[in-house]
């Protein structure tokens, strides 16, 4: 009696996490919307050679060159769309045209901002490498930095800084005037509005700010006003990291492309996630590995107009090309 | 006899001499391990936050391996609860510390990262 009893009790528990796993994951587990990207091709490798990288951290694409944050080589090189080799500035050290540990990158209007980790300032150089600003420098104070990881520019021209030991978001007049900042100054939270080690920004084709709120494992968004608008990443998006769709294992770095869709390089696990400017996931591309369309940690991602999407593979020491497969290029989703 | 004694000492003296100050002039290394050193963001900010400390003349992360080795300028020590600080203002936990020989030291800037 007494274990049939506990037989019916076992099943009617088995039947209740059953239902209960199925609600989470219909919850909290989308799926995707699109196809996932196709690998196109690679260069790099470890070095300090022309092509060659040492850590690479950053990219931007302007127009048919790519450029990417060479950081333990202090500089930045300049590609082709395929990956041929172009030019290079930057050397180590701090005054104007050299570079500590250059991270994520920016280009708008024929310039190219470098968020510069251990200068803890943005520079600000013409695309021919010619150094044209600095703006910021050491400190936890307005207009100050403390490890800025990406850089971004809004309409007017605003900067807008991830200020990752400073653990807030700062908004910059061009000439580094203090407009406004996100989150509270070195105070670590899981919140909205606060952060968790921000590493990157990108602003949105509406004038929305994307957050890469990187270890509370998700993205942030607020409106043009400066409002939090919404954030998504991992369950009620409060810092529960995973594999799945949707989820994160630390961001690293944000893009948005003409349509204003996001690409999100999803640090440890090792793959590019995509999303509409509301936080629906799209698609996903990318799983570890050593191999052609494999990462090794994918720290940067940047889109070309063409929709060809370039991924900084950082332990593989490459740039990776992806491109949509046709059917989702011609069938303009929201 | 006598003479020779006196500069056998002086020889001896001398040399004692020698390697006292080769090893106080010697550039001491430090092996600091810690936990979840992955990604470059973290790397980078423990080897800013060590780099800070007086007398650190070099840092060198083996993100693979995660230990940070930190050589000190000629001379220059660093202490435990210094590196801790340092490693902890970086958001990690130090989990080991330990100062390695000159010799290791010398060879520590070509095996790391």
């Amino acid at each position: 009696m007494k274990l049939r009893f506990l037989i019916r009790l076992g099943a009617r528990i088995g039947i209740a996490l059953g239902f209960l796993a199925a609600v989470i994951w219909l919850a909290f587990i989308p799926s995707p919307k699109e196809p996932p990207y196709t690998f196109v091709g690679a260069w790099g490798g470890k070095g300090h050679a022309p092509g060659q990288f040492d850590d690479p951290t950053g990219i931007a694409v302007a127009g048919e060159e790519v450029f990417v944050a060479d950081s333990r080589n202090d500089r930045i090189q300049v590609f082709d769309l395929q990956g041929r080799f172009k030019r290079q500035f930057g050397s180590a050290g701090a005054a104007p045209g050299q570079l500590g540990r250059p991270m994520n990158l920016a280009v708008r209007d024929g310039r190219l901002y470098v968020a510069e980790y251990v200068n803890d300032r943005i520079q600000v150089f013409g695309l021919d490498g010619t150094p044209r600003a600095i703006i910021g420098g050491p400190g936890s104070g307005p207009g100050q930095f403390n490890a800025p990881g990406g850089v971004a520019l809004a309409a007017n021209g605003d900067l807008i800084v991830a200020d990752f030991y400073n653990q807030r978001v700062q908004q910059l007049k061009a000439d580094g005037s203090f407009v406004r900042q996100w989150g509270r100054t070195g105070v670590i939270g899981i919140g909205a509005g606060q952060f968790n080690y921000p590493t990157d920004v990108a602003v949105g084709t509406d004038g929305t700010v994307f957050v890469a709120d990187g270890y509370n494992d998700r993205i942030q968004a607020f409106a043009a006003d400066g409002a939090f608008s919404h954030k998504w990443g991992g369950p009620l998006a409060m810092n529960v990291f995973g594999p799945f769709p949707g989820w994160f294992a630390t961001v690293t770095s944000l893009a948005v492309d003409g349509r204003g869709q996001l690409f999100a390089a999803d640090f440890y696990n090792h793959r590019v996630q995509k999303f509409s400017a509301d936080g629906t996931f799209l698609t996903q591309f990318g799983s570890r590995g050593e191999g052609r369309g494999r990462f090794e940690y994918v720290i940067a991602v940047a889109v070309a107009a063409d929709e060809s999407v370039f991924a900084v593979d950082f332990g593989n020491q490459r740039v990776t090309r992806w491109r949509p497969q046709a059917d989702s290029v011609r069938d303009p989703r929201p | 006899m006598l003479n020779g004694k006196l500069i056998g000492r002086r020889i001896a003296v001398t040399l004692g001499l020698a390697l006292f100050a080769s090893n106080a002039l010697a550039q001491t290394a430090y092996r600091i391990q810690v936990d979840g050193l992955a990604c470059p963001f973290c790397a980078y900010g423990i080897e800013k936050k060590l780099g800070a400390i007086a007398g650190v003349a070099r840092v060198e992360t083996d993100i693979a391996a995660g230990t940070v080795t930190a050589t000190m300028a000629d001379g220059a020590t660093m202490d435990e609860a210094s590196a801790t600080r340092a490693v902890q203002e970086a958001g990690f936990s130090l989990r080991g510390f330990e100062a390695l020989g000159q010799a290791a030291a010398n060879g520590a800037g070509a095996g790391a990262k």
